[in-house]
């Protein structure tokens, strides 16, 4: 099918599904919606391995967008986006015909959903500033709307209102950034921009790539302009946070791909550093705040801000070294954020939908009341124990490929690339593991704390496994994960027409993703197959090892637990996600700042015996609260100020009418 | 180097091992070493104090293959001190029933044997062996660490 066609069926998909939702009877809303997403997602998967292939003519619609008209063009890059929206997509759509069936989600936010799906299928289709501005924009209110799906809480509330001030304020600096671009290269299209970057002075160049990752920064939860991620993405309903955690944060880096490295790169070699030193920091203090983190969908929205940072970090790999002048590792360093992202997709998609399942099933998300739910849930167990493991970045698990290829690109860019990269790059190595180590923390708490042992609360324990649609979504997603972890090799051919197409791809040898991981130029190889054959056979091996023993083993006694002598064990003796953390937290306590009070309370009559020890800790996001709480402040003084200037009286406001335009006049004389 | 100069110094203080004890007046049911849990059921804490000398450099248990353990899931065996008192004889039960079989129970001291001192005492339930079986019993008002271990290697045939 050609670029026009498919172009044309989605938007007739999404007009219909969002159509088709608002008409529905309400018995068969859950179906229709999650029909709708889904359709609207497999379109987006066939539109994208369509511009994967290759040969989609532009489309260019003048009547629809006022004076600029909507350009859509899709290369590799952007199909590969728009296979990962998709697919996420599809799984979504599956997942919420059986979420919706509690009755957690309304008929608006259900019907938006096939839209943003849509929107966020638009972005990297996008040919110029104007059509770029206007999904982007739409995609951002859409999002809004969906998050803002139980407004009756006030926590909801806060969070819309975080998310749309800072989404808001990311778009002002992308529209600010683009608009200088486009102004200073006198076109708005993708491709006469690209034409033109090189001949644009230095400083503009410079300036628009600062505003640009500013802005595509905050949408993928970048340090310090990542606090509304934490509260927006786990107050939206299970579906919608696996939606803007697996896809919408992508298009963040999307923005960054396209935008700085592709349109204005390649740049000089502080960009690649600024854009590393930024995804360290993200990485580090995302998995920091995960590790420490008690609410399972905000632990799982930390970890979204964590997995950003490394693809932040390896695209600033990736950029630095194509400016140094090592294109062969740029190269591993390229495939290793691509992999990345589609493999965190895959996970945080599965990881989002499970704690849904376990929302739904709960009415809770805080660890500390979970446990238990592995013999009431045993899918939703296994759905959060693979994405788990895919998040903790060990073999097996599907974010293990991309930190591989991340670790030997930098490992590797050592001895060619001057002083720069031979200081840097040790560094970054000492991140990615400290990340990956805190982030294994962070999951085991998750997966161990939520899910096994016993339940802390009557909710837990009256947990059920969710329905059939919530567990094959979930089950797809699994799929997804265990192939990227086992076969990569399935991106490969994407991949193979996407690095071409990026300055830190084009003209060198690509690392081979076939069921041997080869990188040629640097000498790394790594089978995922045979590591997962391996640990299979390992397995195989010592369970039947035991059995054979078991053999000779005396027959088995039904015997009380042994709890020190101190009667039975009971659910409150167990960790809690707190506890489990609270080494943590007392090792990093100068980034944490936690805020605790301890108060110990002595009998009157008797000072040395204890009656009551009270002990609170609450933990804050330090950034937040030492970087926003100021800026909020002095808005909030600026705007009593100019309330003074409101008093209500229409008189006043036809003055300041007279005054505005007698000043446009005298200005613009 | 101040560790291995305090080892030098010091040398091999451990007593010369007595000749190995005839007949064991216990089972013999460990094949390795004896690992043992330590249950104070009601002592005075005398019988502490010799339990803690018969481990020490001068006496070493360890050298006949007995070793104290922090828990009765790693324990073949346990040493009981003390008159069996009420509120720890449930205790005494579940630790008894947490070592796993094959198990040997030792009663030290007089107390564990007969309630010596204590007997008739109002929070005193009885000896150990009214509690739970017991394979092997150190007389004595205290046991001295000699007399612990000559009961300990014939336990592990050492």
């Amino acid at each position: 099918m050609s670029g026009p066609v498919l172009a044309a069926v989605l938007a007739a998909v999404t007009v219909l599904a969002c159509l088709a939702v608002l008409a529905a009877p309400s018995r068969a809303l859950p179906s229709v919606a999650g029909a709708g997403a889904g359709v609207v997602g497999a379109v987006g998967v066939v539109y994208g391995v369509a511009a994967i292939s290759g040969g989609l003519a532009p489309v260019s619609v003048g009547w629809l967008v006022p004076l600029a008209g909507l350009r859509l063009a899709a290369d590799a890059t952007s199909g590969l986006f728009m296979v990962v929206t998709g697919a996420v997509g599809v799984v979504v759509g599956i997942y919420t015909a059986g979420y919706a069936a509690h009755g957690h989600m309304g008929r608006t936010p259900l019907s938006v959903l096939p839209l943003f799906l849509a929107c966020m299928l638009g972005v990297p289709l996008a040919d110029s500033v104007t059509t770029f501005l206007f999904l982007w924009e739409l995609m951002a209110l859409s999002s809004l709307l969906l998050v803002l799906a139980e407004a009756r809480r006030r926590e909801v509330r806060d969070a819309g209102v975080w998310c749309a001030a800072m989404t808001h304020l990311g778009f002002v600096a992308v529209l600010v950034g683009l608009v200088v671009f486009a102004a200073a290269a006198g076109a708005e299209g993708f491709p006469e921009l690209s034409a033109s970057a090189a001949s644009l002075s230095p400083a503009t160049r410079s300036a628009v790539f600062l505003l640009t990752v500013a802005g595509f920064g905050s949408k993928a939860g970048l340090v310090p302009l990542h606090a509304w991620l934490p509260r927006a993405h786990p107050e939206a309903p299970g579906p919608v946070s696996a939606l803007m955690s697996a896809a919408m944060v992508n298009l963040g880096i999307y923005g960054i791909l396209r935008v700085d490295v592709t349109l204005l790169g390649p740049g000089p070699r502080w960009w690649g550093l600024a854009l590393l030193a930024a995804g360290a920091v993200t990485a580090v203090y995302g998995v920091l705040q995960a590790a420490v983190a008690t609410d399972l969908k905000r632990l799982l929205a930390y970890s979204t801000s964590e997995n950003m940072g490394l693809i932040c970090v390896a695209l600033g790999t990736a950029m630095l070294l194509t400016a140094s002048g090592i294109p062969a590792v740029a190269a591993v360093a390229m495939t290793a954020a691509l992999v990345h992202l589609v493999g965190h997709a895959a996970f945080k998609s599965l990881g989002f939908l499970a704690a849904g399942a376990v929302a739904a099933a709960t009415g809770l998300r805080d660890l500390d009341a979970f446990g238990g739910l592995a013999p009431r849930m045993p899918t939703t167990t296994a759905a959060f124990g693979i994405a788990a493991l895919g998040a903790s970045g060990l073999p097996l698990g599907c974010g293990f490929v991309g930190e591989w290829l991340l670790l030997q690109s930098l490992v590797h860019a050592l001895p060619a690339g001057g002083t720069m990269v031979a200081l840097v790059m040790p560094l970054t190595v000492g991140v990615v593991a400290l990340t990956t180590g805190l982030g294994t923390a962070a999951m085991v708490k998750a997966f161990g704390v939520g899910f096994l042992a016993r339940p802390r609360s009557a909710e837990a324990e009256r947990a059920s496994e969710v329905g059939r649609a919530m567990a094959v979504g979930m089950g797809l997603a699994a799929l997804a994960c265990g192939v990227l972890a086992v076969a990569p090799a399935v991106l490969a051919p994407a991949l193979s027409r996407v690095l071409p197409e990026l300055p830190a791809g084009a003209g060198t040898p690509q690392p081979r993703l076939g069921a041997l991981l080869r990188l040629p130029g640097v000498g790394g190889s790594m089978s995922p197959a045979l590591l997962a054959l391996g640990v299979a056979a390992g397995v195989l091996l010592a369970f039947g090892a035991t059995q054979w023993r078991a053999r000779r083993r005396p027959a088995p006694r039904t015997a009380e637990l042994w709890a020190c002598g101190g009667g039975a064990l009971t659910a409150r003796m167990q960790y809690t996600a707190t506890s489990f953390a609270e080494p943590l937290q007392r090792v990093f306590d100068g980034v944490l700042r936690p805020d605790v009070e301890l108060a110990v309370t002595h009998y009157s009559q008797a000072p040395y015996l204890v009656a009551k020890v009270t002990y609170r800790s609450r933990l804050r996001d330090t950034v937040e609260t030492s970087l926003y709480t100021p800026v909020i402040r002095a808005v909030a003084a600026a705007a009593r100020i100019a309330r003074r200037a409101h008093m209500g009286s229409i008189h006043a406001y036809l003055a300041y009418g007279a005054a505005g335009l007698i000043v446009a006049l005298l200005v613009a004389r | 180097m101040g560790l291995f100069a305090a080892i030098r110094r010091v040398g091999r203080i451990a007593e010369p091992a007595p000749p190995r004890p005839e007949s064991s007046a216990a089972p013999t049911l460990v094949r390795g070493s004896l690992q043992l849990r330590h249950v104070d059921a009601g002592s005075c804490n005398g019988c502490e104090i010799e339990l803690g000398g018969c481990f020490s450099p001068v006496y070493d248990a360890e050298r006949y293959g007995a070793r104290l353990v922090a828990s009765p899931r790693h324990a073949d065996g346990l040493l009981v001190t003390g008159v069996v008192t009420r509120n720890m004889a449930q205790a005494l039960r579940d630790t008894v029933e947490a070592t796993p079989q094959p198990r040997v129970v030792i009663a030290v001291g007089d107390c564990a044997r007969n309630c010596g001192e204590f007997a008739g005492g109002y929070g005193v339930l009885g000896p150990v062996s009214d509690v739970v079986a017991v394979d092997a019993e150190v007389p004595g008002c205290q046991p001295t660490p000699t007399e612990i271990i000559h009961v300990l290697r014939q336990v592990t045939g050492r």
